[in-house]
């Protein structure tokens, strides 16, 4: 691990040109964002590349990083920038959803229930546009307050509340509809 | 449903995701930091001119006299030579070009007879719809492009088929199984 700790400091060795102390970064963001960019995209090789690119792309602009803003409000706006363009690039090569993965433990029964609940859930999240799904990624994964999500998705605030909103609501018919109703 | 039983399924569902996902991390700051080894980051735009007027023990005042006397000196000449010399005159009266400095006005051309519609998606129009015209009726489709120095990918897409192989690009690119063009503006490398 990096001797260096606190984030400014790795933040100022990174812009000296201490790859070592950008190492350290990655490793501490490295979870979140290649969440934000699966949560977006639905699809891990997508998301495992994009958050390769996204830390390359902000090591690379890090000057044009200023020191009294939140990093992973600036880092997670270039992930959330790059899938936003992959997406559109997407329109045009289409890629099959990776297959479902759960791991229900030993019980068989429970392993058919997990899978096929989490199966609609995550079709619920698939079949929602980019609009909403991207604001409830950022909330309900990265934890982000409206302000933030508003920052990173260049928004206004109630914007992104009311996609929140609205997001949560199809989601809930989707879900109703395909039975289920409890969690 | 209520909604606090569809909030915590969401935040399970995410956070289970990327739990199960995860292991194509292992190693990522490896490869970042042996990727990234020898390299700076980009200097800003305004980088140089902090450094220029940075305060040092010759004092400020010095460094700005010295950046003023060679304004002057630049201006003296610049004006000099748009009055007496015929050569240069043109040049120095010639109106400012659309483009700003640096960037270049691109032709985009590709010949499609039978196609319905053409546009051209890229890295400088973030892979949106740019669309080609076709006026005169020719089956030659173009559109003029302000592109900005550095690598700019793209292809067009003919009557929503992917089209990467534009004849007058500098290279081209193999891309999630498909062919994508390149131009290069000024320096060349400089990813947009």
């Amino acid at each position: 691990m990096y001797r260096v700790q606190d984030e400014v400091s790795l933040l100022r060795a990174s812009l000296a040109g201490e790859t070592e102390a950008w190492g350290e970064i990655v490793s501490r963001y490295k979870e979140a964002v290649f969440g934000l960019c699966l949560g977006f995209l639905r699809n891990r090789a997508d998301a495992e590349d994009l958050t390769h690119d996204a830390f390359i792309r902000a090591y690379v602009n890090l000057r044009r990083y200023r020191l009294d803003k939140k990093f992973s409000t600036w880092l997670f706006t270039i992930a959330s920038n790059l899938c936003r363009n992959r997406l559109r690039y997407r329109r045009y090569h289409p890629v099959a959803p990776p297959p479902l993965q759960i791991d229900g433990g030993n019980d068989p029964a429970q392993i058919v229930a997990q899978e096929d609940r989490a199966a609609q859930v995550r079709g619920g999240i698939d079949s929602l546009p980019y609009d909403y799904r991207a604001p409830l990624v950022l909330r309900y994964y990265n934890d982000l307050s409206y302000k933030e999500i508003a920052e990173v998705l260049s928004l206004p605030e109630g914007t992104v509340k009311t996609r929140i909103h609205r997001g949560k609501i199809r989601l809930k018919h989707v879900l109703e509809n395909e039975g289920v109703t409890h969690v | 449903m209520k909604t606090d039983n569809l909030d915590r399924l969401l935040t399970d569902l995410l956070h289970e995701e990327v739990e199960r996902e995860s292991f194509c991390l292992e190693g990522l700051e490896e490869r970042i930091v042996t990727e990234m080894s020898g390299r700076l980051p980009r200097s800003g735009p305004f980088d140089l001119l902090k450094r220029l007027l940075a305060p040092t023990r010759g004092g400020r005042f010095a460094q700005v006299s010295v950046i003023g006397a060679t304004a002057v000196i630049f201006l003296a000449v610049g004006i000099f030579l748009g009055n007496h010399l015929p050569v240069f005159a043109p040049a120095l009266r010639r109106p400012a070009p659309a483009a700003r400095a640096g960037e270049n006005e691109i032709l985009f051309v590709i010949p499609a007879p039978e196609a319905q519609s053409v546009v051209v998606v890229g890295s400088f129009n973030d892979w949106d719809e740019t669309p080609l015209a076709d006026a005169d009726g020719d089956g030659v489709w173009t559109v003029n492009i302000t592109l900005s120095p550095g690598r700019h990918e793209y292809a067009f897409v003919i009557d929503g088929r992917w089209w990467g192989h534009d004849p007058l690009a500098d290279a081209h690119v193999r891309s999630f199984g498909e062919y994508n063009s390149v131009r290069y503006i000024g320096r060349v490398g400089d990813d947009v």
